[in-house]
């Protein structure tokens, strides 16, 4: 793909975007109160028994506040750091409500000096922009990005250094303008996490019918699937379907989001390259200062001397909410009313989004609960992984997916989110769409007959279709 | 006096953060992907469109675009099932028709799909029995002739779109070629289908394609071991020479060092010669690599013979 022949379709497309921007338009978050966040109905209904209690003590683990010690009044959770992004599950999974994504007012900036830690804010993380993690592509030689080394860890934003609990540990926050100005920092926001214990009991061969249905499709789309790479299952959480399981989802959120050690993560988290003496191309000491790993590990575990839902890991209730929180409640009129939001679903179908975004696939038997078994689960995903091209790419490998391959995003709950794509990058629903349009990009199609062959009411039934969810 | 190492200094402290920087919208860390035994051998993947013309030296074909059409993006790299995007063309800025449409282009290679259909004919069956509901067929399937080449074709519409598909298909090499060709204007795409009258394209075969050949013609080989534990599926095509020695290995979709050791190994793999009329020539089949374990079953290695 040559850039003579990007650049003319990009000004075609935008200027047909810029002059249509007032002809259909993204409805925006749509109000009415949150229509998620509640336990499946099953779970509401304590089936079985006992159930309810679980689900509750998991959204009070869930919201807690961590700190280094857990000695603070109110931030009674304990291992925060010595790195970290944010203090507590619910301050990223927040919007529409607990368990979703990242909210209206970023909670990363008060993060920053909490308790007299001396973080600088970096540039991306600003009040009303989306939550987010930063990892750096490559590692660095000299200073350089160097494409030899790939990295994609995690570069924690913060640190404990200077907060009234953290002791005399001291250590350097990532050079984050310095990795900026290399182009070498990319960004992903926090994936709302209802209806997962539905996204968890699809079975492997329900997904492979699913695929096998979808060959041959009338825009060329082939995904394949992210694997686990202990037992070759195929895996199905995170921005890349990285993640196998929601303990293995949950753990090393834990671990590291909020630098708790835990059951699955058991040791206290370097920035990648750290233990090798390299912290954003900075010399280090080798691996984290013993005086920043004041508490024994793991700071989250099994609790042998309490009640039984006291005995449970803050990992394995994590785990639970997660799969007993039900999925987005769709609004069948709003915004656009009824035979909108309907013409809108089914021109999505028709012109192709939905070979991807799959509107429903059945889950098997549960153990948990009734509302997980058997039942339809609107995820409007296939969890497949797919090539986005260059404009999505964020050069990050994980498992077998590439640095342009993203798992089809479900779509259930978009009405209700803020931000929107891996990174957070826009709000627009339609700019989302427009990202699809690039040289390497499974996507190309459904998104040119979007932008080319509809007419602007067609599109306004879609945007309003996909703000109904 | 001074004005050479100073230009030097200049260039060095302005080139240096040009190699700091990473290049922007560009694919750098890359999952499976194609590779080749030689850089001459055509490839599905190496169409190129060059002055309003599309072509694919691997499929022996040429097509002129309509006017004002172009190609804005490339398409995906192969898949694991070893689907292509060959192209995709949508009007430019400059077109002045009344209604727009796309034209997409994709190939298939019949040793690896995941349906059952192993012809052009059977695959648009194939595609019109499972037409989705949301669609009305327009026009059951029918064979026809396009330059000089017998295709199959279907029509089918979306009523809630106002959108007409036309699909017409033919078989080279072992592969389906589709043509997706989609507008509000059945009147666009009768006329871009008049059109492809002007393609050309390849008489016949060369070399032959022949299922299975690996599995009943082999004398000696070195099995390729993978030395990491990755999951996925690697479809692999080999053109063996008239001598019986590996020709060309094309890993349709592989990380690198798979890519590497299989490429490797499949040189040192010695055929019997495939022969016509009594005498060797160069014969071209796929096999499986790698490791799917939930992978559904495909009729691959049943494939017809062409």
């Amino acid at each position: 793909m040559t850039t003579r022949r990007v650049v003319p379709f990009v000004l075609f497309l935008s200027l047909l975007f810029a002059f249509q921007a007032f002809a259909q338009t993204d409805p925006g978050v749509r109000g009415g109160g949150a229509a998620a966040g509640a336990p499946l109905a099953s779970v509401a209904a304590n089936n079985p028994v006992t159930i309810l209690n679980f689900f509750n003590d998991a959204k009070d683990r869930f919201l807690e506040i961590d700190s280094v010690t857990g000695s603070l009044a109110g931030e009674e959770g304990k291992g925060l750091g010595p790195r970290f992004n944010s203090r507590s599950c619910a301050a990223c999974h927040a919007q529409p409500a607990v368990g979703g994504t990242a909210p209206a007012t970023n909670p990363q900036v008060a993060d920053a000096t909490a308790h007299g830690a001396q973080n600088t804010v970096p540039s991306f993380i600003t009040t009303t922009g989306p939550v987010r993690e930063a990892r750096f592509i490559f590692f660095t030689t000299n200073g350089v990005p160097d494409q030899n080394k790939p990295n994609g860890g995690v570069e924690d934003l913060y640190t404990i250094t200077g907060r009234v609990d953290a002791g005399p540990c001291s250590i350097a926050q990532p050079g984050f303008a310095t990795q900026l100005s290399n182009n070498n920092v990319i960004f992903r926001i926090p994936t709302p996490t209802f209806g997962l214990g539905l996204v968890e009991t699809i079975a492997d061969e329900t997904l492979l019918v699913n695929q096998q249905n979808a060959f041959n499709n009338n825009q060329g789309i082939t995904g394949t699937f992210n694997h686990n790479g202990n037992d070759g299952t195929i895996s199905r959480f995170g921005w890349k379907a990285q993640n196998k399981s929601l303990e293995l989802f949950a753990g090393e959120a834990y671990n590291v989001e909020q630098g708790v050690t835990n059951e699955i993560f058991t040791q206290e988290r370097p920035l990648p390259g750290e233990d090798m003496g390299i912290i954003g191309g900075q010399s280090s000491t080798n691996g984290l200062p013993a005086n920043c790993r004041g508490n024994a590990t793991p700071e989250d575990h099994t609790n042998f001397n309490t009640t039984a839902i006291g005995t449970l890991s803050d990992l394995a209730q994590f785990a639970m909410f997660m799969r007993l929180l039900a999925p987005p409640t769709p609004s069948t009129t709003v915004p656009g009313g009824a035979t909108s939001i309907n013409n809108g679903r089914a021109l999505f179908t028709s012109i192709g989004c939905a070979i991807c975004h799959t509107p429903s696939l059945t889950t098997n038997a549960s153990t948990f609960t009734p509302g997980l078994s058997n039942v339809t689960a609107n995820l409007f995903s296939d969890l497949e992984i797919h090539h986005m091209g260059t404009t999505l790419a964020d050069n990050v490998s994980q498992g077998g997916a590439g640095g342009d391959q993203f798992r089809t995003a479900p779509l259930w709950g978009a009405g209700q989110r803020i931000f929107f794509l891996h990174d957070g990058r826009t709000k627009d629903i339609q700019s989302a769409i427009l990202a699809h349009n690039a040289s390497g990009s499974e996507a190309n199609g459904p998104s040119f007959t979007f932008f080319v062959n509809l007419s602007a009411s067609q599109r306004q039934d879609i945007l309003n279709f996909l703000r109904s969810l | 006096m001074f004005r050479g190492p100073f230009v030097c200094l200049l260039l060095l402290l302005c080139s240096f953060p040009l190699f700091a920087q990473l290049p922007t919208n560009t694919i750098l860390v890359k999952g499976a992907e194609p590779s080749a035994s030689d850089s001459k051998t055509p490839l599905p993947e190496g169409g190129k469109l060059a002055k309003d013309v599309y072509e694919n030296r691997y499929f022996g074909f040429s097509y002129h675009l309509p006017s004002d059409w172009t190609e804005p993006f490339s398409g995906p790299p192969p898949s694991d099932t070893a689907s292509y995007v060959l192209a995709e063309f949508v009007p430019s800025a400059s077109f002045k028709g009344a209604t727009k449409g796309t034209i997409l282009i994709t190939a298939q290679d019949l040793f690896f799909s995941l349906i059952p259909p192993r012809s052009a004919k059977e695959l648009i069956k194939y595609s019109s029995d499972h037409l989705q509901p949301y669609y009305t067929l327009e026009h059951p399937p029918s064979e026809l002739t396009i330059a000089g080449r017998p295709f199959a074709r279907f029509d089918y519409a979306s009523p809630v779109a106002g959108l007409h598909w036309y699909v017409l298909a033919t078989q080279v090499r072992c592969h389906v070629i589709q043509f997706f060709l989609n507008s509000r204007d059945p009147n666009l795409l009768d006329s871009i289908v008049h059109d492809m009258n002007q393609m050309k394209l390849a008489a016949e075969d060369s070399p032959r394609c022949v299922a299975g050949y690996a599995d009943q013609n082999v004398i000696s080989k070195v099995d390729p071991v993978l030395t990491e534990r990755k999951f996925n599926s690697i479809p692999v095509r080999i053109i063996i020479g008239t001598d019986g020695k590996v020709k060309h290995v094309h890993v349709i979709s592989a990380f690198a060092s798979q890519a590497q050791i299989i490429t490797d190994a499949l040189l040192q793999w010695r055929f019997k010669p495939y022969l016509q009329n009594g005498e060797p020539v160069e014969v071209e089949t796929g096999i499986q690599f790698g490791n799917a374990p939930n992978r559904m079953q495909t009729a691959s290695s049943a494939s017809t013979t062409q």
